[in-house]
Protein backbone atom coordinates (compact mmCIF):
# COMPACT_ATOMS: atom_id res chain seq x y z
CA UNK A 1 0.00 0.00 0.00
CA UNK A 2 1.64 3.26 -1.30
CA UNK A 3 2.46 5.92 1.67
CA UNK A 4 2.48 9.27 1.51
CA UNK A 5 6.49 9.54 1.95
CA UNK A 6 6.08 7.62 -1.43
CA UNK A 7 5.13 10.90 -2.95
CA UNK A 8 8.16 12.93 -4.57
CA UNK A 9 6.72 16.64 -4.85
CA UNK A 10 7.07 18.21 -1.21
CA UNK A 11 3.85 20.52 -2.10
CA UNK A 12 1.41 17.76 -2.88
CA UNK A 13 2.90 15.77 0.27
CA UNK A 14 2.00 19.10 2.03
CA UNK A 15 -1.36 19.84 0.46
CA UNK A 16 -2.60 15.88 0.96
CA UNK A 17 -1.47 16.36 4.84
CA UNK A 18 -2.65 19.76 5.60
CA UNK A 19 -5.92 19.95 3.41
CA UNK A 20 -7.79 15.89 3.07
CA UNK A 21 -9.67 15.02 5.64
CA UNK A 22 -11.71 12.30 4.15
CA UNK A 23 -9.78 9.06 4.66
CA UNK A 24 -10.58 7.55 0.92
CA UNK A 25 -9.98 11.13 -0.44
CA UNK A 26 -6.22 11.03 1.36
CA UNK A 27 -6.30 7.46 -0.31
CA UNK A 28 -7.06 7.62 -3.23
CA UNK A 29 -4.60 10.56 -3.57
CA UNK A 30 -1.60 9.06 -2.12
CA UNK A 31 -2.07 6.15 -4.36
CA UNK A 32 -2.26 8.22 -7.52
CA UNK A 33 0.44 10.75 -6.91
CA UNK A 34 2.79 7.83 -5.60
CA UNK A 35 2.56 6.50 -9.18
CA UNK A 36 2.90 9.15 -10.71
CA UNK A 37 5.63 10.47 -12.73
CA UNK A 38 7.70 13.59 -10.56
CA UNK A 39 7.01 15.57 -13.78
CA UNK A 40 3.41 15.16 -13.76
CA UNK A 41 3.57 15.74 -9.75
CA UNK A 42 5.25 18.66 -10.50
CA UNK A 43 2.48 20.08 -13.05
CA UNK A 44 -0.32 18.84 -10.78
CA UNK A 45 1.37 21.52 -7.97
CA UNK A 46 2.09 24.03 -10.83
CA UNK A 47 -1.72 23.85 -10.92
CA UNK A 48 -3.19 23.41 -7.49
CA UNK A 49 -1.13 26.69 -7.17
CA UNK A 50 -2.76 28.34 -10.48
CA UNK A 51 0.38 28.66 -12.03
CA UNK A 52 -0.64 28.61 -15.34
CA UNK A 53 2.59 29.65 -16.63
CA UNK A 54 4.24 26.53 -15.40
CA UNK A 55 1.61 24.20 -16.45
CA UNK A 56 1.93 25.74 -19.98
CA UNK A 57 5.62 24.84 -19.73
CA UNK A 58 5.82 21.08 -18.18
CA UNK A 59 2.73 20.35 -20.48
CA UNK A 60 4.81 21.07 -23.01
CA UNK A 61 8.34 19.52 -22.14
CA UNK A 62 6.16 15.95 -21.22
CA UNK A 63 4.93 15.68 -24.78
CA UNK A 64 8.27 16.32 -26.34
CA UNK A 65 9.77 14.15 -24.01
CA UNK A 66 7.51 11.41 -25.47
CA UNK A 67 4.61 11.19 -22.46
CA UNK A 68 1.26 9.98 -23.70
CA UNK A 69 -0.96 13.00 -23.21
CA UNK A 70 -3.94 10.91 -21.92
CA UNK A 71 -1.16 10.32 -19.12
CA UNK A 72 -0.57 13.99 -19.09
CA UNK A 73 -3.81 14.98 -18.73
CA UNK A 74 -4.90 12.29 -16.07
CA UNK A 75 -1.74 12.10 -13.87
CA UNK A 76 -1.10 15.70 -13.92
CA UNK A 77 -3.89 18.11 -14.77
CA UNK A 78 -6.74 16.37 -13.79
CA UNK A 79 -5.38 14.78 -10.17
CA UNK A 80 -4.16 18.16 -9.63
CA UNK A 81 -7.93 19.34 -10.61
CA UNK A 82 -8.89 16.75 -7.75
CA UNK A 83 -7.07 18.63 -5.33
CA UNK A 84 -8.86 22.51 -5.66
CA UNK A 85 -12.06 20.80 -6.04
CA UNK A 86 -11.42 19.12 -2.66
CA UNK A 87 -10.39 22.27 -1.12
CA UNK A 88 -12.91 24.52 -2.74
CA UNK A 89 -15.44 22.04 -1.53
CA UNK A 90 -14.13 22.93 1.84
CA UNK A 91 -13.92 26.33 2.05
CA UNK A 92 -10.13 26.40 2.32
CA UNK A 93 -9.70 28.12 -1.47
CA UNK A 94 -12.92 30.24 -2.91
CA UNK A 95 -13.94 31.44 -6.60
CA UNK A 96 -10.77 33.45 -7.69
CA UNK A 97 -8.25 30.50 -6.89
CA UNK A 98 -10.40 28.24 -9.07
CA UNK A 99 -10.66 30.16 -11.46
CA UNK A 100 -6.91 30.79 -11.40
CA UNK A 101 -6.56 26.41 -11.42
CA UNK A 102 -8.87 26.58 -14.02
CA UNK A 103 -6.87 28.91 -16.23
CA UNK A 104 -3.59 26.58 -16.01
CA UNK A 105 -5.62 24.24 -16.42
CA UNK A 106 -6.87 24.75 -19.50
CA UNK A 107 -2.75 26.27 -20.91
CA UNK A 108 -2.37 22.66 -20.28
CA UNK A 109 -5.03 21.38 -22.21
CA UNK A 110 -4.81 23.32 -25.27
CA UNK A 111 -1.52 20.98 -26.12
CA UNK A 112 -3.49 17.93 -25.08
CA UNK A 113 -6.81 18.33 -26.81
CA UNK A 114 -5.78 18.80 -30.11
CA UNK A 115 -3.87 15.19 -29.23
CA UNK A 116 -6.78 13.18 -27.67
CA UNK A 117 -9.22 14.74 -30.33
CA UNK A 118 -6.79 13.11 -33.24
CA UNK A 119 -6.48 10.11 -31.78
CA UNK A 120 -9.86 9.35 -31.60
CA UNK A 121 -9.77 8.35 -27.50
CA UNK A 122 -13.64 8.75 -25.84
CA UNK A 123 -13.81 11.50 -23.06
CA UNK A 124 -15.25 10.21 -19.55
CA UNK A 125 -18.60 11.16 -21.05
CA UNK A 126 -20.11 14.67 -23.25
CA UNK A 127 -22.37 17.36 -21.34
CA UNK A 128 -24.44 19.76 -22.56
CA UNK A 129 -24.53 23.05 -19.97
CA UNK A 130 -26.15 26.17 -19.71
CA UNK A 131 -28.04 28.82 -17.51
CA UNK A 132 -31.76 28.63 -18.09
CA UNK A 133 -34.14 31.20 -20.31
CA UNK A 134 -34.45 34.59 -18.57
CA UNK A 135 -31.08 33.99 -16.63
CA UNK A 136 -27.66 36.15 -17.06
CA UNK A 137 -26.19 34.43 -14.21
CA UNK A 138 -23.00 31.79 -14.80
CA UNK A 139 -20.82 31.66 -11.87
CA UNK A 140 -21.73 28.48 -10.43
CA UNK A 141 -22.40 26.70 -14.06
CA UNK A 142 -18.67 28.11 -15.15
CA UNK A 143 -17.34 26.36 -11.57
CA UNK A 144 -19.09 23.56 -12.69
CA UNK A 145 -17.95 23.50 -16.27
CA UNK A 146 -14.25 23.74 -14.67
CA UNK A 147 -14.32 21.18 -12.37
CA UNK A 148 -16.07 18.68 -15.22
CA UNK A 149 -13.80 19.40 -17.72
CA UNK A 150 -10.71 18.85 -14.78
CA UNK A 151 -12.42 15.52 -14.57
CA UNK A 152 -12.06 14.81 -18.36
CA UNK A 153 -15.22 15.34 -19.40
CA UNK A 154 -16.41 17.43 -22.75
CA UNK A 155 -18.82 19.93 -21.52
CA UNK A 156 -20.13 22.14 -24.52
CA UNK A 157 -21.71 25.63 -23.14
CA UNK A 158 -24.78 26.81 -24.06
CA UNK A 159 -24.22 30.08 -22.01
CA UNK A 160 -27.07 31.97 -20.30
CA UNK A 161 -30.61 32.56 -21.47
CA UNK A 162 -30.44 28.85 -22.97
CA UNK A 163 -34.10 28.07 -24.27
CA UNK A 164 -35.79 24.74 -24.65
CA UNK A 165 -34.81 24.09 -28.27
CA UNK A 166 -31.38 25.40 -27.57
CA UNK A 167 -30.55 23.00 -25.30
CA UNK A 168 -32.33 19.61 -26.99
CA UNK A 169 -30.56 20.85 -30.22
CA UNK A 170 -27.51 20.81 -28.71
CA UNK A 171 -28.09 17.30 -26.67
CA UNK A 172 -28.80 15.85 -30.26
CA UNK A 173 -25.52 17.69 -32.55
CA UNK A 174 -23.19 16.51 -29.81
CA UNK A 175 -24.92 13.19 -28.91
CA UNK A 176 -24.97 14.17 -25.14
CA UNK A 177 -25.75 11.65 -22.50
CA UNK A 178 -25.85 14.65 -19.68
CA UNK A 179 -27.59 17.84 -19.45
CA UNK A 180 -26.85 19.98 -17.11
CA UNK A 181 -29.16 23.52 -16.01
CA UNK A 182 -28.39 25.93 -14.03
CA UNK A 183 -30.61 28.96 -12.36
CA UNK A 184 -29.75 31.72 -10.15
CA UNK A 185 -33.37 33.11 -9.61
CA UNK A 186 -36.17 31.84 -8.06
CA UNK A 187 -38.22 32.93 -11.21
CA UNK A 188 -36.19 31.33 -13.57
CA UNK A 189 -36.25 27.57 -12.03
CA UNK A 190 -39.45 26.66 -12.96
CA UNK A 191 -37.91 26.79 -17.02
CA UNK A 192 -35.92 23.98 -15.83
CA UNK A 193 -38.86 21.94 -15.85
CA UNK A 194 -40.23 23.44 -18.93
CA UNK A 195 -37.38 22.30 -20.31
CA UNK A 196 -37.25 18.59 -19.06
CA UNK A 197 -41.34 18.60 -20.14
CA UNK A 198 -40.20 19.85 -23.84
CA UNK A 199 -37.75 16.85 -23.42
CA UNK A 200 -40.39 14.26 -23.35
CA UNK A 201 -42.81 16.76 -25.68
CA UNK A 202 -39.72 15.92 -28.10
CA UNK A 203 -39.66 12.21 -27.22
CA UNK A 204 -35.97 12.90 -26.14
CA UNK A 205 -36.65 12.26 -22.57
CA UNK A 206 -34.28 8.66 -22.59
CA UNK A 207 -31.95 9.92 -24.87
CA UNK A 208 -30.28 12.27 -22.08
CA UNK A 209 -29.49 12.25 -17.75
CA UNK A 210 -30.46 15.49 -16.48
CA UNK A 211 -28.91 17.50 -13.46
CA UNK A 212 -29.87 20.32 -12.32
CA UNK A 213 -28.85 22.96 -9.74
CA UNK A 214 -28.38 26.63 -8.65
CA UNK A 215 -28.68 28.71 -5.42
CA UNK A 216 -32.10 28.47 -4.69
CA UNK A 217 -32.44 24.83 -6.15
CA UNK A 218 -33.13 21.81 -3.77
CA UNK A 219 -33.60 18.06 -4.22
CA UNK A 220 -37.15 18.47 -3.73
CA UNK A 221 -37.26 20.80 -6.10
CA UNK A 222 -35.05 18.91 -8.44
CA UNK A 223 -37.53 15.66 -7.72
CA UNK A 224 -40.73 17.60 -8.37
CA UNK A 225 -39.50 18.82 -11.78
CA UNK A 226 -38.41 15.36 -12.95
CA UNK A 227 -34.44 15.75 -12.65
CA UNK A 228 -32.36 13.01 -12.63
CA UNK A 229 -29.95 14.65 -10.08
CA UNK A 230 -29.11 17.33 -8.09
CA UNK A 231 -25.84 18.92 -7.32
CA UNK A 232 -25.52 21.36 -4.71
CA UNK A 233 -22.07 22.47 -5.57
CA UNK A 234 -19.42 22.30 -8.33
CA UNK A 235 -17.70 19.33 -7.29
CA UNK A 236 -21.32 17.86 -6.36
CA UNK A 237 -21.88 17.92 -9.89
CA UNK A 238 -18.87 16.08 -11.04
CA UNK A 239 -19.74 13.25 -8.66
CA UNK A 240 -23.20 13.04 -10.08
CA UNK A 241 -22.09 13.19 -13.64
CA UNK A 242 -20.33 10.20 -12.94
CA UNK A 243 -22.86 8.26 -11.41
CA UNK A 244 -25.14 9.40 -13.94
CA UNK A 245 -23.07 7.76 -16.79
CA UNK A 246 -22.74 5.06 -14.30
CA UNK A 247 -26.73 4.64 -14.23
CA UNK A 248 -26.36 4.91 -18.29
CA UNK A 249 -24.36 1.80 -18.44
CA UNK A 250 -26.19 0.01 -15.90
CA UNK A 251 -29.26 0.37 -17.78
CA UNK A 252 -27.39 -0.19 -21.37
CA UNK A 253 -26.14 -3.49 -20.39
CA UNK A 254 -29.68 -4.16 -18.39
CA UNK B 1 -44.53 54.27 17.91
CA UNK B 2 -45.12 55.08 14.51
CA UNK B 3 -43.43 52.30 12.46
CA UNK B 4 -40.52 54.70 11.55
CA UNK B 5 -40.03 55.77 14.39
CA UNK B 6 -39.55 51.68 15.48
CA UNK B 7 -37.42 51.32 12.70
CA UNK B 8 -34.84 54.26 13.38
CA UNK B 9 -34.86 53.55 16.95
CA UNK B 10 -33.87 49.54 16.43
CA UNK B 11 -31.15 50.68 13.57
CA UNK B 12 -29.76 52.60 16.39
CA UNK B 13 -29.42 50.44 19.04
CA UNK B 14 -32.34 52.21 20.74
CA UNK B 15 -35.68 50.71 22.61
CA UNK B 16 -38.64 49.74 20.83
CA UNK B 17 -42.02 48.34 21.41
CA UNK B 18 -42.03 45.44 18.98
CA UNK B 19 -39.65 43.88 16.97
CA UNK B 20 -40.03 45.95 13.31
CA UNK B 21 -40.38 43.87 10.10
CA UNK B 22 -38.26 44.96 7.82
CA UNK B 23 -37.03 44.33 3.79
CA UNK B 24 -34.33 46.40 3.20
CA UNK B 25 -34.13 44.61 -0.69
CA UNK B 26 -37.59 44.07 -2.30
CA UNK B 27 -41.01 42.27 -1.66
CA UNK B 28 -42.19 43.46 -5.12
CA UNK B 29 -44.42 39.80 -6.05
CA UNK B 30 -46.46 39.34 -9.27
CA UNK B 31 -49.61 39.14 -6.83
CA UNK B 32 -48.53 42.58 -5.37
CA UNK B 33 -47.83 43.86 -9.01
CA UNK B 34 -51.57 42.78 -10.57
CA UNK B 35 -52.85 44.44 -6.86
CA UNK B 36 -52.27 47.65 -8.20
CA UNK B 37 -51.59 47.24 -11.65
CA UNK B 38 -47.63 48.21 -11.52
CA UNK B 39 -45.93 45.33 -13.16
CA UNK B 40 -42.30 44.92 -13.87
CA UNK B 41 -40.27 45.68 -15.81
CA UNK B 42 -42.37 49.57 -16.07
CA UNK B 43 -42.41 49.26 -12.24
CA UNK B 44 -38.57 49.40 -12.42
CA UNK B 45 -38.20 52.21 -14.59
CA UNK B 46 -41.34 54.91 -14.18
CA UNK B 47 -41.50 56.39 -10.46
CA UNK B 48 -45.16 56.40 -10.04
CA UNK B 49 -45.43 52.99 -10.54
CA UNK B 50 -42.38 52.16 -8.73
CA UNK B 51 -43.37 53.99 -5.67
CA UNK B 52 -47.17 52.37 -6.20
CA UNK B 53 -45.40 48.72 -5.79
CA UNK B 54 -43.43 49.86 -3.26
CA UNK B 55 -46.29 51.05 -1.01
CA UNK B 56 -48.13 47.66 -0.88
CA UNK B 57 -44.85 46.12 1.43
CA UNK B 58 -46.40 48.55 3.71
CA UNK B 59 -50.50 48.87 2.74
CA UNK B 60 -50.85 45.27 2.12
CA UNK B 61 -47.94 43.45 3.93
CA UNK B 62 -47.62 45.40 7.58
CA UNK B 63 -43.94 45.69 7.07
CA UNK B 64 -42.67 49.04 8.82
CA UNK B 65 -40.54 50.06 6.22
CA UNK B 66 -40.95 50.54 2.30
CA UNK B 67 -38.39 50.11 0.14
CA UNK B 68 -39.14 51.11 -4.10
CA UNK B 69 -35.69 49.39 -5.45
CA UNK B 70 -36.52 46.00 -6.67
CA UNK B 71 -33.39 45.04 -8.44
CA UNK B 72 -29.30 46.19 -7.88
CA UNK B 73 -29.33 47.58 -11.64
CA UNK B 74 -29.61 51.17 -11.63
CA UNK B 75 -26.18 52.38 -10.71
CA UNK B 76 -24.86 50.07 -13.63
CA UNK B 77 -27.58 51.26 -15.77
CA UNK B 78 -26.50 54.75 -15.52
CA UNK B 79 -22.51 54.10 -15.49
CA UNK B 80 -23.38 52.69 -19.38
CA UNK B 81 -23.93 48.57 -18.37
CA UNK B 82 -26.25 47.06 -20.92
CA UNK B 83 -29.49 45.66 -19.42
CA UNK B 84 -31.89 42.59 -20.01
CA UNK B 85 -35.58 44.23 -18.88
CA UNK B 86 -37.30 41.01 -19.05
CA UNK B 87 -41.16 40.57 -18.42
CA UNK B 88 -43.04 40.98 -15.40
CA UNK B 89 -42.33 37.62 -13.90
CA UNK B 90 -38.44 38.06 -14.29
CA UNK B 91 -36.43 40.78 -12.61
CA UNK B 92 -34.03 42.73 -14.90
CA UNK B 93 -30.23 41.98 -14.78
CA UNK B 94 -27.34 43.18 -15.88
CA UNK B 95 -25.12 41.70 -19.06
CA UNK B 96 -22.50 40.78 -16.82
CA UNK B 97 -21.20 38.60 -19.93
CA UNK B 98 -20.76 42.00 -21.65
CA UNK B 99 -18.96 43.62 -19.46
CA UNK B 100 -18.27 47.83 -20.31
CA UNK B 101 -14.68 47.96 -19.00
CA UNK B 102 -11.51 46.51 -18.53
CA UNK B 103 -9.08 48.63 -16.15
CA UNK B 104 -9.60 51.06 -13.25
CA UNK B 105 -8.81 53.37 -15.49
CA UNK B 106 -11.73 52.95 -18.05
CA UNK B 107 -13.91 54.05 -14.99
CA UNK B 108 -15.92 57.27 -15.59
CA UNK B 109 -18.92 57.97 -13.87
CA UNK B 110 -21.08 60.04 -16.31
CA UNK B 111 -22.36 63.66 -15.35
CA UNK B 112 -25.79 62.19 -16.20
CA UNK B 113 -25.16 59.73 -13.33
CA UNK B 114 -27.82 60.86 -11.14
CA UNK B 115 -30.24 62.21 -14.14
CA UNK B 116 -30.37 58.76 -15.98
CA UNK B 117 -33.99 57.79 -16.15
CA UNK B 118 -33.08 54.75 -13.50
CA UNK B 119 -31.01 56.38 -11.13
CA UNK B 120 -33.88 59.05 -11.37
CA UNK B 121 -36.74 56.80 -11.08
CA UNK B 122 -35.25 55.57 -8.13
CA UNK B 123 -35.28 59.56 -6.55
CA UNK B 124 -38.74 60.34 -7.72
CA UNK B 125 -40.16 57.54 -6.37
CA UNK B 126 -38.43 58.09 -2.75
CA UNK B 127 -39.96 61.55 -3.15
CA UNK B 128 -43.21 60.14 -3.75
CA UNK B 129 -43.27 57.73 -0.42
CA UNK B 130 -42.00 60.28 1.51
CA UNK B 131 -44.64 62.97 0.57
CA UNK B 132 -47.50 60.14 1.29
CA UNK B 133 -46.26 58.05 3.80
CA UNK B 134 -42.87 59.70 5.20
CA UNK B 135 -44.54 60.56 8.62
CA UNK B 136 -45.05 57.23 9.87
CA UNK B 137 -43.39 54.62 7.54
CA UNK B 138 -39.42 54.52 6.67
CA UNK B 139 -38.49 54.86 3.61
CA UNK B 140 -35.15 52.65 2.66
CA UNK B 141 -33.68 53.46 -0.49
CA UNK B 142 -30.43 51.73 -1.96
CA UNK B 143 -27.03 52.28 -3.04
CA UNK B 144 -24.68 49.55 -4.93
CA UNK B 145 -21.26 49.24 -3.38
CA UNK B 146 -18.43 48.87 -5.43
CA UNK B 147 -17.66 45.30 -4.93
CA UNK B 148 -21.26 44.39 -6.62
CA UNK B 149 -20.66 47.48 -9.18
CA UNK B 150 -17.56 45.86 -10.39
CA UNK B 151 -18.93 42.35 -11.09
CA UNK B 152 -21.62 44.26 -13.14
CA UNK B 153 -18.94 46.42 -14.94
CA UNK B 154 -16.57 44.20 -15.28
CA UNK B 155 -17.47 41.23 -15.32
CA UNK B 156 -17.71 38.42 -12.64
CA UNK B 157 -15.18 36.06 -13.50
CA UNK B 158 -12.72 39.25 -14.83
CA UNK B 159 -12.98 40.92 -11.90
CA UNK B 160 -13.06 37.96 -9.44
CA UNK B 161 -9.25 36.95 -11.35
CA UNK B 162 -8.28 40.27 -11.29
CA UNK B 163 -8.49 41.09 -7.43
CA UNK B 164 -5.95 37.88 -7.14
CA UNK B 165 -3.98 38.68 -9.79
CA UNK B 166 -3.54 42.27 -9.01
CA UNK B 167 -5.35 43.26 -5.72
CA UNK B 168 -4.12 46.49 -6.52
CA UNK B 169 -5.53 47.31 -9.12
CA UNK B 170 -8.34 45.99 -7.95
CA UNK B 171 -8.45 48.60 -5.05
CA UNK B 172 -8.26 51.07 -7.60
CA UNK B 173 -11.49 49.86 -9.16
CA UNK B 174 -12.92 49.99 -5.90
CA UNK B 175 -11.83 53.05 -5.78
CA UNK B 176 -13.06 54.43 -8.62
CA UNK B 177 -16.85 53.17 -8.16
CA UNK B 178 -17.18 54.30 -4.40
CA UNK B 179 -17.83 57.49 -5.87
CA UNK B 180 -21.20 56.06 -7.64
CA UNK B 181 -22.16 54.43 -4.27
CA UNK B 182 -21.78 58.02 -2.40
CA UNK B 183 -22.82 59.86 -5.10
CA UNK B 184 -26.49 58.14 -5.12
CA UNK B 185 -26.55 57.18 -1.71
CA UNK B 186 -26.45 61.05 -0.82
CA UNK B 187 -29.28 61.77 -3.09
CA UNK B 188 -31.63 59.59 -2.17
CA UNK B 189 -31.29 61.43 1.54
CA UNK B 190 -31.89 64.71 -0.39
CA UNK B 191 -34.78 63.04 -1.65
CA UNK B 192 -36.32 62.03 1.51
CA UNK B 193 -34.77 58.23 1.86
CA UNK B 194 -34.59 57.81 6.38
CA UNK B 195 -32.27 54.74 5.88
CA UNK B 196 -30.06 53.04 2.75
CA UNK B 197 -29.58 49.62 1.85
CA UNK B 198 -25.89 48.84 0.80
CA UNK B 199 -25.80 45.63 -1.08
CA UNK B 200 -21.91 44.68 -1.45
CA UNK B 201 -21.62 40.84 -2.37
CA UNK B 202 -18.63 40.33 -1.08
CA UNK B 203 -20.53 36.58 -0.28
CA UNK B 204 -18.72 33.74 1.61
CA UNK B 205 -20.67 31.60 -1.69
CA UNK B 206 -18.00 33.07 -3.94
CA UNK B 207 -14.89 34.83 -2.12
CA UNK B 208 -13.34 34.73 1.41
CA UNK B 209 -13.94 36.52 4.56
CA UNK B 210 -10.16 37.51 4.58
CA UNK B 211 -11.25 39.11 0.86
CA UNK B 212 -14.26 41.20 3.51
CA UNK B 213 -11.29 42.93 5.45
CA UNK B 214 -8.83 43.62 2.90
CA UNK B 215 -10.70 44.98 0.03
CA UNK B 216 -14.27 46.20 1.64
CA UNK B 217 -13.98 46.99 4.90
CA UNK B 218 -12.33 50.27 5.33
CA UNK B 219 -14.60 51.21 2.16
CA UNK B 220 -17.34 50.46 4.65
CA UNK B 221 -16.06 52.65 7.17
CA UNK B 222 -15.88 55.21 4.67
CA UNK B 223 -19.52 55.30 3.43
CA UNK B 224 -20.65 55.60 7.34
CA UNK B 225 -18.67 58.57 7.26
CA UNK B 226 -19.56 59.97 4.04
CA UNK B 227 -23.29 59.27 3.56
CA UNK B 228 -24.56 60.56 6.97
CA UNK B 229 -27.90 58.52 6.95
CA UNK B 230 -28.13 54.47 8.91
CA UNK B 231 -26.82 51.87 6.60
CA UNK B 232 -27.95 48.42 6.18
CA UNK B 233 -25.08 46.43 4.94
CA UNK B 234 -26.39 43.10 2.32
CA UNK B 235 -24.04 40.86 1.46
CA UNK B 236 -25.91 37.28 0.59
CA UNK B 237 -25.19 34.04 1.41
CA UNK B 238 -22.47 32.08 3.94
CA UNK B 239 -20.80 35.58 5.70
CA UNK B 240 -20.14 34.23 9.66
CA UNK B 241 -16.58 34.43 8.97
CA UNK B 242 -16.69 38.38 7.91
CA UNK B 243 -19.48 39.34 10.38
CA UNK B 244 -16.69 40.34 12.83
CA UNK B 245 -15.31 42.85 10.47
CA UNK B 246 -18.78 44.54 9.35
CA UNK B 247 -19.24 44.89 13.55
CA UNK B 248 -16.75 47.14 13.20
CA UNK B 249 -17.48 49.14 10.29
CA UNK B 250 -20.03 51.95 12.03
CA UNK B 251 -22.85 50.37 9.78
CA UNK B 252 -26.28 50.58 11.46
CA UNK B 253 -27.26 46.93 10.29
CA UNK B 254 -26.21 43.91 8.09
CA UNK B 255 -29.09 42.22 6.79
CA UNK B 256 -27.95 38.32 6.47
CA UNK B 257 -28.91 35.47 4.86
CA UNK B 258 -30.56 32.12 6.04
CA UNK B 259 -27.42 30.50 5.22
CA UNK B 260 -26.58 31.88 9.15
CA UNK B 261 -27.83 30.89 11.99
CA UNK B 262 -29.64 33.90 14.00
CA UNK B 263 -28.20 32.76 17.05
CA UNK B 264 -24.80 32.47 16.15
CA UNK B 265 -24.85 35.57 14.09
CA UNK B 266 -26.14 37.60 17.02
CA UNK B 267 -23.52 35.87 19.58
CA UNK B 268 -20.41 37.24 17.04
CA UNK B 269 -22.24 40.96 16.19
CA UNK B 270 -23.16 41.01 19.98
CA UNK B 271 -24.90 44.89 20.51
CA UNK B 272 -22.08 46.40 17.77
CA UNK B 273 -24.45 46.05 14.83
CA UNK B 274 -28.37 45.39 14.26
CA UNK B 275 -29.33 42.33 12.39
CA UNK B 276 -31.67 42.39 9.64
CA UNK B 277 -33.21 38.65 8.10
CA UNK B 278 -33.14 36.13 7.81
CA UNK B 279 -36.52 34.38 7.10
CA UNK B 280 -35.26 31.45 3.97
CA UNK B 281 -36.57 32.94 0.25
CA UNK B 282 -36.65 29.35 -2.00
CA UNK B 283 -37.11 27.11 0.55
CA UNK B 284 -39.30 28.71 3.21
CA UNK B 285 -41.25 31.93 1.61
CA UNK B 286 -41.42 30.33 -1.97
CA UNK B 287 -42.01 26.75 -1.31
CA UNK B 288 -43.81 26.63 2.09
CA UNK B 289 -46.80 27.93 4.04
CA UNK B 290 -47.13 30.50 6.87
CA UNK B 291 -46.56 28.16 9.38
CA UNK B 292 -43.32 27.56 8.31
CA UNK B 293 -42.48 31.14 7.92
CA UNK B 294 -43.84 32.01 11.20
CA UNK B 295 -41.41 29.08 12.80
CA UNK B 296 -38.06 31.02 10.99
CA UNK B 297 -39.35 34.37 12.43
CA UNK B 298 -39.88 33.03 16.12
CA UNK B 299 -36.57 31.70 15.95
CA UNK B 300 -34.78 35.14 14.73
CA UNK B 301 -36.93 36.74 17.40
CA UNK B 302 -36.43 34.46 20.00
CA UNK B 303 -32.61 35.04 19.06
CA UNK B 304 -32.84 39.01 19.42
CA UNK B 305 -32.79 39.88 15.93
CA UNK B 306 -33.37 43.24 15.73
CA UNK B 307 -35.55 43.94 12.27
CA UNK B 308 -37.20 41.14 11.01
CA UNK B 309 -37.98 40.11 7.40
CA UNK B 310 -36.63 38.21 4.30
CA UNK B 311 -33.46 37.25 3.87
CA UNK B 312 -33.07 38.85 0.32
CA UNK B 313 -35.50 40.34 -2.54
CA UNK B 314 -38.24 37.83 -2.26
CA UNK B 315 -39.10 35.20 -5.37
CA UNK B 316 -41.48 37.36 -7.67
CA UNK B 317 -44.29 33.81 -7.35
CA UNK B 318 -43.93 34.40 -3.61
CA UNK B 319 -47.32 34.32 -2.00
CA UNK B 320 -48.55 37.76 -0.20
CA UNK B 321 -50.02 35.23 3.00
CA UNK B 322 -46.44 33.99 3.70
CA UNK B 323 -45.00 37.55 3.54
CA UNK B 324 -47.78 38.43 5.87
CA UNK B 325 -47.04 35.77 8.07
CA UNK B 326 -43.70 37.67 9.10
CA UNK B 327 -45.29 41.05 10.88
CA UNK B 328 -48.45 38.83 11.98
CA UNK B 329 -46.30 36.35 14.06
CA UNK B 330 -43.92 39.42 15.03
CA UNK B 331 -47.28 41.36 16.36
CA UNK B 332 -48.30 37.44 17.92
CA UNK B 333 -44.82 37.30 19.68
CA UNK B 334 -45.08 40.85 21.04
CA UNK B 335 -48.55 40.63 22.27
CA UNK B 336 -47.64 37.32 24.45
Amino acid sequence: MAELGDIQNEFIRAEIEEYLERPEEIERNIELFSRSRPKMQDMAAALIDGDNDTVDQLTREALDEGIEALEVMDDGLIAGMGIVGIKFRENIIFVPEVLACARAMKAGMAHIEPILSASGIDPVGTVIMGTVKGDLHDIGKNLCIMMLRGSGFVVHDLGVDTSEDEFMDAVEEHEASLLGMSALLTTTMPNMGKTIEAFIDADLREDVKIMVGGAPVTQEFADDMGADGYGKDALACVDLAKQLLEEIEEEQNA
Amino acid sequence: MTSKERVLAALEGKPVDRTPTCNPTSVATVELMDLVDAPFPNANREPELMARLAATGHTELGFDTIMPVFSIIQESSALGCKIQWEQKDNWPTVRMAEPIWETAEDIVIPDDFLTHQDTHCVLEAIRILKREYGDDVAIIGKTMGPWSMGYHCFGVEPFLLLSLDDPDATKRILDGLKEATVDFGVAQIEAGADALTLPDHATGDLVSGEYYARYLQDLHVEFVERIPIPLILHICGRTVDRMDYIAQTGMAAFHYDSKNKPGESMEIVKDRIALVGNINNPETLFSKGPEEVSAEVTDNLTSGVNLIGPECAVPLQTAVENLKAIPETVESWSNN
